[in-house]
Formats: structure tokens, sequence, C-alpha cells
């Protein structure tokens, strides 16, 4: 990848911070915060896998407590009645609208794939790949992360 | 009409367009989208519709619809992450009347209706 095609972590905190402005924090009181959390968690993983010019992967991983809260502002319920299908549908939607997005600042052209979500997702062999951005964020007082994988090209991506 | 492979997103906008007084018909994807159209009695004004969703994607949707004549009066909005200009130009050639690119606020959706006139201008307000 040429360096002027690769997202940065400034281009990923903006697109969070769109993403959470128009579906999670459309009242402006849980804002994104752009600060790294004290403790990084990959309780939920959702990701997107991009192939075509580049192959990789975009992610949205957080911990079980920010996923209930993304899934129960998604869906208009409480963060109590959430299910583990209702954190699939709405994290996988993040990381599709997420990886839409950075989909846009990477080489064309490019296909996206549908959503998946992983749990507890630390030695998951979908995740190995290298980093080529993140940002790190706090939402709610639970850590939050959008990171970028970069997979070797005809690897694995999905 | 929302078809879009996310009970979320499908939630979000169902609550636009029924603040603005359409009656809402859900599908998950382009097939099931193709299925309801059949059992309807009436076809539907608006499709707000998704560009990847399994089984039939909304390009595919979209090019299904436009190749029958019964849904000629069926307005169809793109509400897609495919932000490429390459992808958009498909989709308007294929027969898509709009294009709004996640993330979208509220407004975004209302303005593209103001402008295909399908709300009067104020209407929402």
């Amino acid at each position: 990848m040429s360096a002027t095609m690769a997202p940065t972590g400034d281009d990923l905190q903006q697109i969070a911070e769109q993403v959470w402005a128009s579906y999670l924090d459309t009242d402006g009181e849980k804002p994104l915060v752009p600060l790294p959390p004290d403790k990084l968690s990959r309780d939920v993983v959702a990701g997107v896998a991009v192939s075509g010019a580049w192959h990789g992967l975009v992610l949205v991983s957080c911990s079980t407590a920010a996923s209930k809260e993304a899934a129960a502002a998604l869906l208009g319920m409480g963060a109590d009645e959430v299910t583990v299908g209702d954190i699939d549908d709405a994290l996988g939607e993040l990381a599709n609208v997420i990886g839409g997005n950075v989909k846009s600042l990477l080489p064309e052209p490019c296909t996206l794939g549908l959503p998946e979500v992983h749990n507890n997702a630390d030695n998951d062999p979908w995740l190995e790949g290298d980093e080529i951005c993140r940002f790190e964020a706090t939402w709610m007082g639970e850590p939050m992360e959008v990171s970028v994988l970069e997979k070797p090209q005809g690897g694995e991506t999905a | 009409m929302v078809i879009d492979d996310s009970r979320a997103m499908r939630l979000i906008l169902r609550r636009i367009v029924s603040g603005l007084n359409f009656d809402v018909v859900e599908a998950g994807n382009g097939r099931e989208a193709m299925d309801r159209l059949a059992e309807l009695d009436a076809v539907p004004e608006l499709a707000l519709i998704d560009w990847n969703m399994p089984e039939m994607n909304g390009l595919e949707f979209v090019t299904a619809v436009r190749a029958d004549k019964k849904y000629r009066g069926m307005t169809l909005m793109m509400v897609t992450t495919e932000s490429e200009h390459g992808q958009i130009v498909r989709a308007l050639a294929a027969g898509a009347h709009e294009y709004v690119i996640k993330p979208f606020t509220p407004d975004a959706i209302v303005d593209k209706l103001v402008m295909l006139g399908l709300i009067p201008d104020g209407a929402h307000a």
C-alpha cells in the first residue's frame, strides 16, 4: 500500500465521531471521547473484510458493557434487554458503516464483505494481520477501539 | 419500504420515515423485498435500499425493480456505505433516483425526500 492511500488514526477518529454523532450520540450527551481507555477490551469484535486492490479488515472492538450500550442505543431499548443477537446486529452495522467509509480511503477497486462479530477474540486467528492504524477511545466509561488490519494479498480475509 | 440486512438500520430508517407519515414495510435483503412487493396490494411510493446485503444486494434489487413495469412509480433511494463515485454512478445508471451515504442524519434523508417531491418542504419541521 502506498503511504498516500493508507488511512490514519485521525481518519478513523473522524469517521467514528461522525458515526457516533449520527447513531449513538444524537443528542450530544454520550460523546465518544478520544482518550485511550485504561484498558483495551476485545470482549466483542465486529469487523468487515475488504478485498480487491487491498485486503484486510476494519474492526470495532469494545467491552461487553459498551456493546450492550451500543445495541441499546441503536435499537431503542434498555441495555438490560439486549440479547446476543441484538449486539451482533448493532456492532455489525457499526463495523459496516465505519468499514465502508474506510474503504473510500483505500486503493480502488475494493469490495466490502458482510459484517462478522466475534466474542472474546484475543487469540482469534481471524484477527491476524498487520495493523495499519488505530483509534482508541472511551465511551460511557468503557473502552472502544477502531482499527484497520492489512492481510497479505490473497490471504484469508473473512 | 426499508430494505437493509441490519435490524438496527431498519429501525433508524423506519423512525425517520414513519415520522413523515409513511407506512413502512421492511425487508432484510433484496430477495425478501421482491417477495414482499409481490404480496402487497399497492406498490410502495418509496424504497430505501442498502447495497451490501446477503442473497440479493441493493444494486440487484434496483435492477430487478426497474425491469418490471408495474413498479415504475416507485422511487428508489440507495442508503449505503458505498461512497465511491463509480458505485454511485452504477446505482443511478441502474435506476436509483437518489443516493445517501451512511452515516446520515435524519435531515439528510428528509432533504432528499423534499428534493424528490415526496414530501413538501417544511412538512417535517
